[in-house]
């Protein structure tokens, strides 16, 4: 079990800043997920930290001590790639057994390593086919064995499931997440697939544009994100401008938005942010019925049916657009006027970053 | 499909053409001529016999300067693969204007004719040559070196000529070999010496044996090089064959001869391919 502080990463590839800061820590036997698009620095950082590529600045620590004048052979890091990466020339048990082999040990027990890791992965009998010989989701088991047989202090996994169709994206992640929690190996797993980041972790940095946006866990990047870009990279969203936002409270504001006025949790950066933004997670939303109060009334623009739901959009008199989940069965016209209720426990002000 | 078919057919023609008419009618008319009787007026008689092959097989000479053929061709395959390796791995590693440079340098030697090349490898080699003159101001040696017409000059004559036949295919192979498997074991804990020895050099290996398989073909097949570099003293298998063919003018002799060589080095390709066969099939992707 290791513990691992990023610190200030900074990296710059001719004109273009790749990473600009980047400050991360992992607890020992932590999953930390790297979440962002493409370009924002995710897969650097892992390259930093496997040693594969050397950052102008910062430090990463792993333990306290600093280890970026260390080779990326002599980290002691495991390392899944997206492509596998697998030795196309190797058995399966060649490839899971090469790191030991390199160790010099001996052959029984490489051997025995190899079986029980296979058996951990449940690749047991494939130990003499080539990679090519066996499906992209056992190629991917592979990797990781490869990777865990060597009881590394830090798994470094970059988007491994990004090669895999669906159903097998959702069985290799929770055999990744049980053999990691098994093994209290300290993990950073880069993502740009935000259920994927939500479901294993236990931390979630969202990058952008090679700096960490928010680090946290993933309950509070989905429900206390600090700004849009956050809201909106970890699940559906709808962020409505605030009309007025002054402070009630230590942690709470009062904000004006759709012709209502609601008192809200928010960011502490909010408090003291020149204009406020409201983020209403479609679960906050409910369309009203006859019995309730409802705190926006607006008109249906939009009404599609998902079978176990209907989406719905409904434009507020100030122009924002509030979308939103209603029962499969509720009246919901497309022109008429309709109302919705907030679970304002569920909402929750953030200050208007510029993009 | 059938008009797929016939398009196959008639895309592939010339080329069937083309091999008809330039291989296989000539290689028929060689074997023909092998098994003539010799001529006395004329380069062929108008009989058939084996007394060829008895010769051939039976004279220590002929042994002789197939085994020099052999030889050469092995040494220059082998010095050629040495020196090949690192520039193809250098070759490998650029882009850009970079690549550019080192494809133009190492098409270099293809670029020169191959008498003006041979021309200057004697006038370079020549006992009062640059080669020497430029040892003798440095000291290291004493009299001038005879080079020319030695057979270590037109090994080092055939390795410069036909290393581009070897840095071509084994730059690609490396090319090939996608860089996250060298970081693959690099996290493993794989030395650069390491990961070279398992990783890097089987998997260029089909790189490896088609530059292996070109430039000893090339090489076992040299006339122009051993002609004029290597001197009248000995004689390798093609001179012996031209010789023969446009100097005594025995035809099926050299017929003879001719179907010797080339059955020598399909030999050695076949037994080198088989026995690089499991490796092969292995980094094949």
């Amino acid at each position: 079990m290791a513990t691992v502080e990023v610190k200030n990463l900074r990296k710059q590839y001719r004109n273009v800043v790749a990473l600009d800061g980047v400050s991360l820590e992992a607890r020992a036997g932590q999953m930390v997920t790297l979440l962002g698009p493409s370009g924002c620095g995710k897969s650097t950082t892992l390259r930093c930290l496997a040693g594969f590529l050397e950052p102008d600045g910062g430090d990463v620590r792993i333990d306290g001590e600093s280890i970026l004048s260390i080779p990326s052979n002599r980290r002691g890091f495991g390392v899944v790639f997206q492509n596998y990466a697998l030795f196309p020339h190797m058995t399966v048990a060649e490839n899971v057994g090469y790191g030991l082999k390199l160790r010099k040990c001996a052959k029984s027990e490489i051997h025995a390593r190899v079986v029980e890791v296979l058996r951990l992965v449940r690749l047991t009998g494939l130990e003499d086919r080539l990679p090519r010989e066996i499906s992209g989701g056992q190629q991917q088991r592979v990797a990781l064995a490869r990777a865990l047989v060597l009881k590394p202090r830090l798994l470094l996994l970059d988007e491994p499931l990004a090669n895999l169709d669906a159903r097998l994206r959702d069985e290799v992640r929770w055999l990744v997440r049980d053999l990691q929690q098994q093994s209290g190996i300290t993990a950073f797993y880069v993502t740009h697939d935000q259920s994927e980041a939500m479901a294993i972790s236990d931390m979630v940095a969202v990058m952008k544009a090679g700096r960490v946006a928010q680090f946290a866990s993933p309950r509070e990047i989905y429900q206390r994100p600090a700004e849009r870009y956050v809201a909106n990279f970890t699940g559906e969203a709808n962020i409505l401008t605030c009309r007025t936002a002054v402070p009630a409270g230590e942690t709470r504001m009062r904000v004006g938005v759709g012709g209502a006025d609601l008192e809200v949790d928010c960011a502490p950066a909010a408090r003291t942010a020149g204009d406020v933004e409201l983020l209403l997670r479609p679960e906050a939303l409910r369309l009203a019925g006859p019995d309730d109060t409802a705190a926006f009334r607006g008109i249906v623009t939009k009404c599609a049916f998902l079978g176990a739901s209907q989406h719905c959009e409904i434009e507020l008199p100030d122009g924002n657009i509030l979308k939103l989940a209603a029962p499969p069965n509720a009246r919901v016209v497309p022109g008429e006027s309709a109302g919705v209720v907030i679970d304002c426990t569920h909402a929750w002000a953030m200050p208007k970053v510029p993009a | 499909m059938r008009r797929a078919a016939r398009l196959q057919l008639l895309l592939g023609l010339p080329a069937v053409a083309l091999i008809f008419v330039f291989m296989i009618l000539p290689i028929t008319n060689m074997v023909e001529m092998s098994f003539r009787t010799p001529g006395v007026t004329e380069p062929f008689g108008n009989d058939y016999t084996l007394m060829h092959y008895g010769r051939v097989l039976g004279d220590p000479y002929y042994w002789g300067a197939l085994g020099r053929s052999l030889l050469v061709a092995t040494t220059v395959t082998v010095l050629c693969l040495i020196v090949s390796y690192p520039v193809a791995w250098h070759l490998s590693k650029a882009d850009g204007l970079k690549m550019v440079i080192l494809y133009a340098l190492i098409a270099s030697p293809l670029m020169t004719g191959v008498l003006v090349r041979n021309f200057g490898w004697m006038i370079i080699a020549a006992l009062n040559g640059p080669l020497n003159q430029s040892l003798l101001g440095l000291g290291l040696i004493d009299r001038p070196l005879r080079l020319l017409f030695t057979q270590g000059l037109v090994v080092l004559a055939l390795v410069h000529v036909f290393m581009p036949f070897m840095v071509l295919p084994i730059n690609n192979a490396i090319r090939n070999i996608s860089p996250s498997l060298v970081e693959a074991a690099a996290s493993m804990g794989a030395s650069r010496s390491a990961t070279f020895r398992d990783i890097v050099l089987p998997l260029s290996f089909p790189g490896i044996q088609a530059g292996v398989t070109l430039v000893f073909v090339l090489a076992i097949a040299a006339y122009v090089t051993p002609a004029l570099l290597g001197g009248q003293m000995v004689t390798y298998m093609p001179t012996q064959i031209i010789a023969e063919l446009t100097g005594t003018f025995r035809w099926p002799l050299g017929s003879t001869l001719a179907i010797g060589l080339s059955l020598t080095t399909l030999l050695v390709v076949a037994v080198f391919t088989l026995a690089t066969w499991r490796l092969l099939d292995r980094v094949r992707a």
